[in-house]
């Protein structure tokens, strides 16, 4: 059976863990998975460092990778199972495109030295609240009933052992 | 609106969806965008795929 081949334009989100190791490591390993599986990589480029409008696993900033791929929707699949097991990458989504606009097709597979791209450090906050404490003067107001309640019935004890 | 006929939209470009969002995050009814039927389908794709992306917020 023949396969139908097709242009994709495809998104990668990579962990900013892995891309602070080095960039291009982290971009020869998707080049590497996408070409295994039989898909031809036309372009594959960075798209940017930014803030993600909402976290994933913990992040809270991601590297976006952009790619424009030649193959069949099977292989999409092979890659897209792996990916989400493996590697550097944590979402990535492929979309089918009649051609590569040609302002793409300038960047090619992007070279750039993993010192040129520069990520900022997360700022840790802590994702649970702090649990609330009630306030000392509304204890000792809590509390003050409670002995009340305590010498009274010491006093009716007594009572009953006197009867 | 909108301006162009047949126009299309990209889930990259954040700023030109967010024209046809409200500020908590839902899509304008196409009363309201003046876009056609497939319009209208195409932004809402282009809106769902930039939400998939973190891109755009689901809810703010």
């Amino acid at each position: 059976m023949t396969e139908h081949k097709h242009i994709y334009q495809a998104m990668f989100l990579l962990d900013n863990e892995e891309v602070r190791k080095g960039f291009n490591a982290a971009k020869d390993w998707i080049q590497s998975s996408l070409e295994k599986h039989g898909l031809e990589v036309k372009v594959l480029r960075l798209w940017g460092e930014r803030q993600l409008a909402y976290p994933i696993g913990g992040r809270k900033r991601a590297t976006y990778l952009l790619g424009w791929l030649e193959g069949s929707g099977d292989m999409v699949n092979e890659v897209k199972r792996e990916l989400y097991l493996i590697g550097p990458a944590f979402r990535c989504l492929f979309l089918q495109e009649d051609e590569i606009p040609e302002e793409e097709l300038v960047h090619g597979i992007q070279k750039m030295e993993d010192s040129e791209l520069i990520i900022p450090e997360e700022i840790q906050e802590p994702d649970f609240e702090e649990p609330y404490e009630e306030p000392e003067e509304e204890q000792a107001a809590t509390d003050e009933p409670k002995e009340e309640k305590s010498e009274k019935s010491e006093k009716t004890e007594e009572v009953k052992t006197d009867g | 609106m909108a301006s162009k006929k047949n126009r299309t939209f990209d889930y990259k470009d954040v700023e030109d969806l967010q024209v046809y969002m409200t500020a908590q995050g839902k899509i304008h009814p196409a009363t309201r965008t003046g876009l056609s039927g497939r319009e209208q389908r195409r932004l809402k794709r282009a809106i769902k795929y930039a939400r998939l992306m973190s891109l755009i917020s689901y809810v703010s």
